[in-house]
């Protein structure tokens, strides 16, 4: 995947050109505005990460440029400055992300690589997630631990999808029923879900996914959480 | 030029140099008292004059009646004085009377006193009285005198007839004509001085009501918050004073350019240090990554923490400047459902928490009971509850809980953090109120920079609330914010 990054400041995208390198992409780096508009008309890009703060022709004004003639292009803007306005004024111009620095690196490459992923048709689903011993078949709606499958009901399958999608991150219990209701398969067999019944739901699955490597956590107050348990290798 | 110290105590004590209202008091009123006076002087002299013309009436008429009791008769004169007369004449019971009849001027003939002539008279004016004071024996009289014609000499032959003339004289002594002037002075002085007094009290109200725009204007300037620029308030006001609160508002608007320059040039500065940060920060992930040598990765850890420390300090400086009062002093304000901001960040932050190793959790709101909002910034609002809980997962330690919770007390909101671990050390009671203090850290480990509850009370401050911390038994710390709850209008 082609990259451009449009940075001044030479020490901090001779990192970052490394990096991405590193990564798997392929990177042009343009020192200030006028290059960075000049590579954008002369080869086709599949991202790029532009600075605010460039010379000769400042970032907004490349990205505005940019929007007329390449609309589609996925742009993530990086920027010292972290103001509400200059949030505003970057997204306004077009940018379709915006990340302050500094920054870690696994964060402004997992952005891009959602970027990417918005713009181009979704992968074959061939590659299944895993996470610990568990393995996980979306397509076919099939949960397999060390290969043997797990049995899980619609609304047991409806929770543990979106507990990896949110894979150590905090999920709300009016999320769950959100993605409850949103599934019709769930409706129509079983009964309506009311609160109290995610609890149930929640301890259904945890003795499912015993063995797994694979645990939920209770957030006080919040919701839940799903992760890799420490000891679980793979 | 310097005044010598005795002249300059004087006038410091008299002028009234440090009160507007003595220096003023002075001005109005001793001239008054030099007026009243004056007023006085006049009057009594007035009061004598008229005294005078009194007395010297009825003088004038006794000498008149005088003067009919002598007749010239041929060569002769007669008199026709009886005892009766005389004694209605001297009878008064307060002053003396004397009389004098002498023809020519000066050669007593009749009366029972000499009496002085009229001083400064070579040619007197007959049958026109003469009115003038005198002493007799130290006794001070006043004199009524008359020339009266009494015939012509019939001469001998070839010389000129000449007038003869009588001068009648009657004196009296002072007493009832002093007691009349006083009566007059009295009559007219005491209600001048009452006039005075009235006066000095209406002078008195009237400075204080003329003064009083200033008194407002001090008002307004002393009961504003330190860092208040706003420009004075001068409706309604004199010309005068006016003049001096523009000229006080043209002060301010310099201030507060002078400090949004300054503001402006901190943030600027820390802005451009985040990028040679950001520099530092790859390189060096990028070195650890491709070290081998345990050493070095050692000291690379340690060049990352600085830098990933720096950086932190930076954005913290900047969420400072950010939350300090605007110079301009406006906030826009929205309505913040704080349960909702706070189970917000709290779930942003469970990934940072279980890295390390804190339970992190909100508590439940009592069922039925409504979310707790405020009117305030909501930026602002979730940096300082960011901060909170940044500084709970940074200090409670591993394996402690960490606990948010939200809940309405009477016209307040409050978001409390608290959590069970070490506390802050039991033996420095002031530690609860410094760790508020800026770049102010109670432990040196970690990779805090000092501000981040700095911010917390800056922020606070700003919505007109508070932020506390106190200790939770049997260990642990609970940083509480509270905000007024301003919808309650």
């Amino acid at each position: 995947m082609r990259l451009l990054l449009a940075e001044d400041d030479a020490i901090l995208a001779d990192a970052l050109v490394a990096q991405f390198e590193h990564a798997g992409f392929a990177v042009e780096h343009a020192p200030n505005g006028a290059v960075a508009e000049y590579l954008l008309g002369k080869h086709d890009f599949d991202a790029a990460v532009l600075d605010i703060g460039l010379p000769m022709v400042d970032g907004l004004t490349v990205l505005k440029n940019a929007r007329i003639t390449k609309p589609a292009l996925p742009v993530l803007v990086l920027t010292a400055l972290d103001g509400l306005d200059d949030r505003v004024a970057g997204l306004n111009a077009g940018a379709d992300d915006y990340l302050t620095k500094p920054f870690d690196f696994p964060e402004l490459e997992a952005r891009i690589r959602a970027l990417l992923r918005r713009t181009r048709p979704q992968q074959p689903a061939g590659a299944a997630p895993e996470v610990g011993r568990l393995s996980f078949d979306r397509e076919a709606r099939r949960a397999l631990i060390d290969g043997a499958p797990v049995d899980l009901s619609p609304r047991e399958w409806d929770l543990l999808d979106l507990l990896l999608t949110h894979r150590n991150r905090v999920v709300h219990k009016e999320q769950i029923t959100q993605t409850w209701l949103a599934d019709r398969a769930a409706d129509n067999s079983e009964a309506p879900a009311a609160v109290g019944m995610i609890e149930v739901y929640i301890h259904r699955l945890r003795r499912k996914l015993e063995g797994s490597g694979v645990s939920i956590r209770t957030v006080r107050g919040l919701g839940y959480l799903l992760e890799a348990e420490a000891h679980a290798g793979r | 030029m310097s005044r010598p110290p005795w002249l300059q105590r004087t006038l410091a004590a008299t002028v009234g140099t440090r009160s507007l209202h003595r220096q003023l008091l002075l001005w109005l009123l001793l001239p008054q008292l030099v007026l009243w006076l004056a007023a006085a002087f006049v009057t009594f002299n007035v009061a004598q004059r008229y005294a005078n013309r009194g007395v010297d009436a009825s003088l004038l008429q006794a000498t008149r009646a005088l003067s009919r009791q002598v007749k010239p008769i041929g060569n002769g004169l007669f008199i026709d004085f009886p005892r009766a007369a005389q004694d209605i004449i001297e009878a008064d019971p307060d002053d003396r009377v004397y009389y004098m009849v002498s023809t020519p001027p000066g050669q007593f003939i009749l009366g029972n006193r000499q009496l002085p002539l009229p001083p400064d008279v070579h040619t007197p004016r007959l049958n026109e009285p003469y009115f003038y004071d005198a002493q007799i024996d130290r006794l001070r009289i006043r004199l009524a005198a008359l020339y009266v014609p009494i015939g012509e000499t019939t001469g001998e032959p070839g010389e000129p007839r000449t007038r003869q003339v009588m001068l009648v004289q009657i004196a009296r002594s002072q007493a009832s004509r002093d007691e009349l002037a006083q009566a007059i002075l009295m009559d007219t002085v005491l209600p001048l001085s009452g006039l005075i007094v009235l006066m000095t009290m209406i002078v008195w109200a009237g400075i204080r009501a003329g003064l009083a725009p200033l008194a407002r204007l001090r008002a307004q300037v002393e009961n504003r918050a330190p860092n208040d620029l706003t420009p004075l308030q001068p409706q309604a006001a004199p010309q005068e004073v006016r003049s001096l609160a523009t000229a006080v508002n043209q002060l301010l608007a310099a201030v507060q350019e002078s400090v949004a320059a300054q503001r402006r040039f901190i943030s600027n500065a820390a802005h451009q240090l985040r990028t040679p940060l950001a520099g530092l920060k790859s390189q060096t992930e990028i070195a650890m990554e491709a070290n081998h040598d345990p050493a070095l990765a050692a000291r690379l850890r340690l060049v990352h923490e600085s830098a990933v420390r720096g950086a932190h300090l930076v954005s913290q400086l900047l969420t400072l400047t950010r939350a300090e009062p605007e110079a301009a002093g406006t906030l826009p304000l929205q309505r913040v459902d704080l349960s909702a901001l706070a189970a917000e960040l709290a779930s942003e932050n469970v990934p940072r928490a279980l890295q390390a190793g804190i339970d992190l959790g909100v508590e439940d709101a009592p069922t039925g009971a409504p979310p707790v909002q405020v009117l305030g910034n909501a930026a602002l609002l979730r940096e300082a509850v960011a901060n909170l809980v940044d500084n709970a997962i940074r200090y409670a330690g591993r394996g402690a809980e960490v606990t948010l919770s939200v809940h309405a007390a009477g016209d307040q909101a409050v978001l409390e953090v608290a959590d069970n671990g070490p506390g802050l050390n039991p033996a420095s009671p002031d530690l609860h109120e410094a760790i508020f203090g800026r770049f102010f850290r109670a432990t040196h480990e970690g990779s805090g920079c000092g501000l981040g509850l700095a911010i917390v009370r800056e922020i606070a401050t700003r919505h007109g609330g508070l932020a506390r911390a106190e200790a939770v038994a049997p260990h642990g710390l609970r940083l509480r914010l509270q905000l007024p709850n301003r919808l309650i209008n």
